[in-house]
């Protein structure tokens, strides 16, 4: 049974949604996982929660920049009106995020959200408050987006599942672009479940989005898991013994074993970032300071200085994107970046397409312990981009994959993250399903209970 | 990557950094396009380039008109005068 199911069934007090509203809003103080939270009359049926580059029509929308401080769309994003045709879904909000999703630890963030299991620690990024949100609300899914790993990170410091599907299988009208090549919408949720139950709702063809394509998911599972030996090495001596673990794990449950070598995958990371941050400073180009949120009051500046001024309130990581975006496509040196970062990214699908049809790689989401706000400053911008190793390959080539709580270590979560060949989304959600058979999910909040 | 170089992107992209910001952003940027040379050992001379991830069929939306309702919701974005978006002088 799925949460929606299970909170359908159950007789909820007269109170219960102000209540929720009200314990949720007192919560948020602590742990910034909202940037709204919706009026409590506007809450009662399953609570629904939307990563804030998503829109809702006349809901404040900013990708937690302040350069889109009070935006208010017009319109629903394709995801929000399929939810919202069902009829039977609240929006409880919209979830903080690392500012347009640049960042892996939810720290780019004006209000920097906290990971409920121990505020001391980083929530992970850039879906940071949707994760949040999934580990602290009883009944609750929240559509979030992944661009290099936003979805797996987030949802592994936060002990939920994160689902990234295939990139084209879910419509990205009225999201927020990153990066046009790489945003996907995905889920998370409490269980494997609720997972499947909101992509048979979300996915689908939208005429709208011509990068959406109908094509139908499959769930073929040959039993095999495959560990990519690059992905493993160099990863924290504690995260490698607990991960060897649910290696053996998977072997009693019947799962036969293969290591794999393939050196090549470390160059993704250059290939992504190069992409990412060149299709990045073209979508930040519309931000101008007159047509969407931030207003530049000062209009009598001419042309050139009222941008300037207006483009002030980008955080740091986006402007340092946005430089590096604009270089690595100027002319001069486009094929040495721009292109060859696709062109590599050409040979990693094709690289890991054959792994792929041999079975499903298995591996940690991140090399590293969730991180302390404190150690989150020693880190340099590139450190930060390398401890993507593990959720940029499949990102990159558009594979999906799934993240899912699989211990407890000194009272943190860790996530592991499956990988399959495009369109086999069904088989490594079927999987956590099958874990979930021998390993129970812990939360430490669980607000809306009945 | 010089000075000059970066105040000319710094230019495009309309971007404005203070003195500690423009030290640690230009250190930042010559340490990752430093990395991005990892590419180079890559051999790609027979390798056309992946636009997406998987293979999206090139049709293009019908050229249609569709009639939207909510020209008001766009406009409440905006500062306006009469039906206008008032922006900066040319």
């Amino acid at each position: 049974m799925n949460s929606y199911e299970e909170f359908s069934k159950k007789d909820k007090p007269t109170d219960y949604f102000i209540k929720l509203s009200e314990e949720l809003s007192k919560l948020n103080e602590e742990l910034n996982a909202f940037n709204v939270i919706s009026e409590s009359s506007k809450i009662n049926k399953f609570p629904i929660s939307v990563k804030d580059n998503l829109c809702i029509k006349d809901m404040e929308t900013t990708a937690s920049s302040k350069i889109l401080k009070s935006y208010i769309p017009p319109f629903d994003a394709t995801v929000v009106s399929k939810i919202r045709g069902k009829n039977n879904f609240s929006f409880l909000g919209k979830t903080n995020m690392d500012e347009f999703g640049f960042g892996s630890f939810g720290v780019n963030s004006e209000k920097c959200p906290k990971n409920p299991f121990n505020t001391s620690y980083v929530s992970g990024g850039s879906s940071s408050g949707s994760a949040i949100a999934t580990s602290i609300l009883k009944y609750h899914i929240s559509i979030a987006e992944s661009t290099g790993g936003s979805i797996s990170t987030p949802s592994a410091f936060c002990g939920v599942v994160g689902f990234t599907p295939t990139y084209g299988s879910v419509s990205r009208y009225g999201l927020i672009d990153y990066s046009n090549s790489l945003d996907k919408i995905g889920i998370m949720a409490r269980n494997s479940n609720d997972i499947r139950f909101m992509y048979d709702i979300i996915k689908g063809k939208d005429s709208y989005d011509t990068t959406c394509v109908d094509v139908k998911c499959n769930n073929e599972n040959n039993k095999t898991i495959i560990l990519i030996d690059e992905l493993i090495k160099g990863i924290n001596p504690e995260i490698e013994k607990s991960f060897l673990e649910l290696v053996d794990n998977f072997s009693k449950m019947g799962y036969k074993i293969k290591h794999k070598s393939l050196p090549f995958i470390e160059k993704a990371i250059a290939s992504y970032y190069i992409i990412a941050m060149a299709e990045a400073s073209t979508n930040l180009a519309k931000y101008t300071g007159f047509k969407y949120g931030f207003k530049n009051e000062n209009i009598s500046e001419k042309y050139n200085e009222f941008f300037t001024t207006s483009r002030s309130n980008f955080g740091k990581e986006a402007k340092r994107r946005l430089v590096l975006g604009t270089f690595v496509r100027s002319a001069s040196v486009k094929d040495m970046y721009y292109s060859k970062a696709l062109k590599t990214r050409t040979l990693l699908i094709n690289e890991l397409s054959k792994v792929l049809n041999e079975g499903f790689i298995l591996s940690p989401v991140m090399p590293i312990k969730t991180p302390k706000f404190d150690e989150i400053n020693k880190f340099s911008p590139l450190e930060v981009y390398k401890t993507d190793i593990l959720t940029i390959p499949p990102n990159l080539c558009g594979f999906p994959h799934i993240a899912f709580p699989y211990k407890y270590l000194n009272g943190m979560p860790l996530g592991a993250q499956l990988i399959t060949k495009h369109w086999n989304d069904y088989a490594i959600i079927d999987i956590v399903f099958e874990w979930e058979n021998n390993f129970k999910y812990n939360f430490k909040y669980n607000l809306g209970s009945l | 990557m010089d000075n000059a170089e970066f105040d000319r992107l710094l230019k495009i992209c309309r971007i404005h950094l203070d003195k500690s910001e423009y030290q640690s952003i230009k250190k930042d940027v010559d340490e990752i396009l430093e990395y991005f040379k990892i590419l180079d050992e890559v051999d790609t001379s027979k390798v056309v380039e992946a636009f997406h991830p998987i293979k999206i069929p090139e049709k293009t939306s019908d050229d249609t008109i569709q009639e939207f309702n909510n020209t008001e919701g766009i406009l409440k974005n905006s500062k306006t005068y009469r039906f206008y978006v008032v922006g900066p002088d040319l």
